[in-house]
């Protein structure tokens, strides 16, 4: 059941009929069995993981506020480390490292059976797990007060909208929408409703549209040169569009149910340099990494180069949450050395969302430099995308040798029209949104102008229905 | 309240103007033979009825299936050639669909003296195929070589009665039999109740027998569905056609995912390989040389065709080309826009499959001495005086 197809949409709309006429308790409760209804219908093997990570840290919890003693508060918070981190780490990277082990140990001249084990991984159990973690630490570190209510907690990790690919909540934004009464406002409604739309167009028309080239061209032995460069551009269209669109479209779901999701991406590709993405980017992960492993670490207290390991150390983390491969790797150690980079050639505060230049000579130099770093961003795309190490060495290739004959010929399918038309208003959707610094700068508009934009959109919306639907990316996360 | 109903009682009301106008535009423009990609882009999400209907209408519109390939009509046409034809054995008869045509056709640019013989449909699923081939058994003499393609894109068509029901965009109505495993090592024919051109426009004024093909539809055809044959009254509006073709495309793939899963109750692999075996024992018992031409698309969902029929392939001994031997499917630069191989690659698959032939034992100069041979009632073996 993924938020694209028709029958998330069915789903929601007896969701939301039933939420209508329950008292507050009983919307909770009724959305407790939704979320494990959506979340059982990929594998009902899931819950029993799910509902283990629930019942762990609600009693490690509940007992860690009661405990007085810093060292028993101390162990207890490694229960609930060991609990998840053991999940994740059976589920996710246990047959990971096993295989590269084994490699490691043949590579060596020793020899090795290959183990092959067939864990099923679970979707979303890495956003999960991390609500659930940044929960109890949040509790061990008394930021916040352990839930009472099994079943309200229960909610706050499961809930439907966010539970496969987040945005990864805190409890202290989503438990009091849990706990508190809500209430559907027309407001609501119409905002849910506009990143609803927005995200399926996001999803549908051009994430769906671009995937076909994007696979076509990391799936081809070899591409040109011009083959490479186009397709990791696509590939970052593809990735934003279908984890932003993915996130909207959550945001929207939960804004007509009164909830408020946290912002999960603020125009990444308008950013300048490293620090500046990471602040637009998956924002739900790089400030959960910053608060509960980068802070952990020292941060930034005890001097440069602790600083430039601790950077690398979340990073490299950061990149092996999203997969249990060593591009993952990779594309962490790759942002890490950018940020380490960035760090040093700017200084301690960096230049980030240097957005309060005014001549035109410094906005002239901004959008320099936002393309050139957009380059940047693509190359570590690429990192991401590839399948394995020998081809990122060989795309590699193919891109920085620009005199090899036929480098500049594009030979993957053409990208459907609604789809190229799609990114050209995604980019003055994204560019509205920048300059205005209003992520709502519709609301400016007078009601009719409004209600042709959006009529547009749902026409335009039907047009990009006709590419195929693929599964949202980061569910494999 | 009334003020925030105002938007969405506006969005609906502008949504109507604009479809009302884009109707317009498209009827306009349809009178003046304007705009023919952007009306053909609308009719993709006609309902396949209505698609039916407009060609039946309108017979010049551009991409008109209607008439083509209706069995009847090939093996008619086949036996006006067969007879007119130089009666000598050797020709390269072919059943399938463009993809075998088209490298039928380079092998026959390669060398002029070869004779071809095609017959085939619009992505001819395999079922098409050896359907054909089996009709048009009395066309074929001993010593032909007979070539049965198989195109990995059509396999989940084997589950289909016609074109029409899996291809939404392009439903030729087309039809063919299913085959079904018959237990006893052969295969047994679910045959539609309509076959021809003629069949097909006398249902318009026979609602009994129109009833009839649609109820054998429904239970005989794993792809009919009410999205794409019923609410007609969706034709009417652009946008809710855009809609349709998206939901009928989208139902189409989860069945088709549910054939090539072996899901869906239908036995795709078991029925293939009796197919290609059946294929092969056929061609044999006429003294006929098979062939199996297994074409893998660019598409990297589609089954791995040669894999699901090397086992019998093996078993029987049975020729085959295999596309994938000789062009990698991952590689986009093999293809051309429309998803066919390019000409070049074309042409390497018929230096492919001439290298083949001689290597089967084809050589009509040989068949044909063989052949005089049998009229005589010269024992084999016995050199010719």
């Amino acid at each position: 059941m993924i938020f694209s197809e028709a029958n998330f949409w069915l789903f929601f709309a007896v969701v939301f009929a039933l939420y209508l006429v329950l008292s507050h308790r009983g919307q909770n409760r009724m959305l407790l069995v939704a979320s494990y209804v959506f979340y059982g219908a990929w594998d009902w093997r899931f819950l029993g993981l799910i509902f283990l990570s629930t019942a762990i840290d609600y009693l490690v919890a509940l007992r860690m506020d009661r405990e007085v003693s810093q060292q028993r508060r101390k162990m207890l918070l490694w229960v609930s480390l060991a609990g998840n981190l053991g999940m994740l780490a059976v589920f996710k990277y246990l047959g990971f490292f096993v295989a590269s082990f084994t490699e490691l140990l043949t590579y060596a001249g020793l020899r090795a059976d290959p183990v092959i084990l067939n864990i099923i991984l679970p979707v979303g159990i890495s956003f999960y797990t991390f609500q659930t973690l940044s929960y109890t630490i949040d509790v061990y570190r008394r930021d916040i007060r352990a839930e009472p209510d099994f079943l309200n907690f229960a909610l706050f990790v499961a809930f439907f909208p966010q539970l496969v690919a987040g945005p990864i909540e805190r409890a202290t934004n989503l438990l009091p929408n849990v706990v508190n009464p809500r209430r559907i406002t027309w407001d609501g409604l119409s905002r849910g409703a506009v990143l609803c739309l927005v995200g399926l167009i996001k999803k549908i028309v051009i994430a769906d549209g671009v995937a076909g080239s994007v696979n076509a061209i990391y799936a081809n032995p070899s591409p040109s040169g011009l083959d490479v460069l186009v397709g990791t551009w696509l590939f970052a269209i593809q990735i934003y569009c279908d984890f932003s669109g993915y996130t909207d479209i959550a945001r929207g779901v939960s804004k007509m149910l009164g909830f408020d999701l946290m912002r999960n991406f603020a125009q990444p590709y308008f950013a300048a340099n490293p620090q500046e993405f990471w602040r637009r980017w998956h924002i739900s992960l790089s400030t959960w990494l910053r608060d509960y492993l980068y802070i952990s670490l020292g941060g930034n207290r005890h001097g440069e180069w602790k600083t430039y390991r601790n950077l690398m150390l979340t990073m490299l983390l950061g990149g092996l949450w999203h997969g249990a491969a060593w591009n993952f790797v990779l594309w962490g150690a790759y942002q890490g050395g950018l940020l380490s980079v960035h760090r040093a050639l700017a200084g301690r505060n960096g230049h980030a969302g240097e957005g309060v230049r005014r001549s035109a000579g410094d906005w002239l130099w901004r959008v320099v430099r936002i393309a050139l770093f957009f380059q940047v961003v693509c190359y570590g795309w690429l990192l991401f995308r590839a399948q394995s190490f020998g081809q990122i060495r060989d795309f590699t290739g193919r891109l920085l040798d620009i005199t090899a004959p036929g480098w500049s010929t594009l030979t993957f399918p053409a990208l459907p029209q609604a789809t190229l038309a799609g990114i050209m208003l995604l980019f003055i959707w994204d560019l509205c949104n920048e300059v205005s610094g209003n992520s709502r700068f519709y609301e400016a508009l007078p009601a009719p102008a409004r209600a042709a934009l959006w009529s547009g959109m749902l026409y335009f919306l039907a047009f990009g229905l006709t590419t195929t639907t693929t599964a949202f990316i980061y569910f494999q996360f | 309240m009334k003020q925030y109903l105002a938007v969405p009682a506006m969005v609906l009301a502008f949504l109507a103007l604009m479809d009302l106008a884009v109707a317009a535009t498209l009827k306009l423009s349809g009178d003046h033979g304007a705009l023919p990609s952007l009306q053909r882009y609308f009719d993709y999400g006609r309902s396949v009825p209505g698609k039916l209907d407009q060609w039946i209408e309108n017979p010049d519109l551009p991409e008109n299936l209607f008439d083509v390939a209706w069995i009847p009509d090939t093996i008619a046409q086949s036996e006006r050639l067969f007879a007119a034809e130089d009666p000598a054995p050797g020709t390269l008869r072919g059943y399938g669909m463009s993809f075998l045509a088209q490298m039928m056709r380079a092998a026959a640019e390669q060398d002029p003296a070869l004779r071809i013989d095609l017959h085939g449909g619009p992505a001819a699923p395999p079922n098409f195929a050896y359907a054909l081939f089996l009709k048009d058994r009395p066309n074929r003499r001993s010593g032909d070589v007979a070539v049965l393609a198989i195109l990995s894109s059509s396999l989940p068509g084997m589950a289909a009665l016609s074109n029409r029901s899996w291809s939404f965009e392009q439903p030729a109505p087309t039809t063919y039999p299913v085959f079904w495993p018959d237990g006893k090592g052969g295969l047994r024919p679910v045959e539609p109740l309509v076959t021809s051109a003629a069949q097909e426009r006398g249902l318009r004024h026979d609602p009994e027998a129109a009833t009839a093909w649609q109820r054998q539809l429904a239970q005989e055809d794993a792809f009919y569905s009410q999205v794409s044959f019923g609410y007609s009254f969706l034709d009417q509006s652009p946008l809710l056609r855009l809609v349709r073709r998206s939901w009928a495309m989208q139902t189409i793939a989860s069945r088709e995912a549910g054939i090539l899963n072996e899901e869906a109750g239908y036995p795709l692999t078991a029925s293939l390989q009796t197919m290609v075996a059946e294929f092969a024992r056929i061609a044999r018992e006429d003294g006929q040389l098979p062939v199996v031409y297994l074409i893998q698309g660019r598409d990297p969902a589609d089954a791995d065709v040669l894999r699901m029929v090397q086992p019998v392939l093996d078993e029987q001994r049975i020729p085959y080309l295999a596309t994938k031997d000789l062009a990698d499917p991952r590689d986009p630069t093999n293809f051309g826009g429309d998803g066919h191989f390019k000409d070049s690659m074309n042409r390497i698959f018929a230096e492919a499959f001439r290298r083949l032939l001689p290597t089967i034992g084809w050589n009509p100069e040989r068949t044909q001495e063989q052949d005089r041979r049998k009229a005589a009632s010269i024992p084999e073996g016995r050199p010719l005086q």
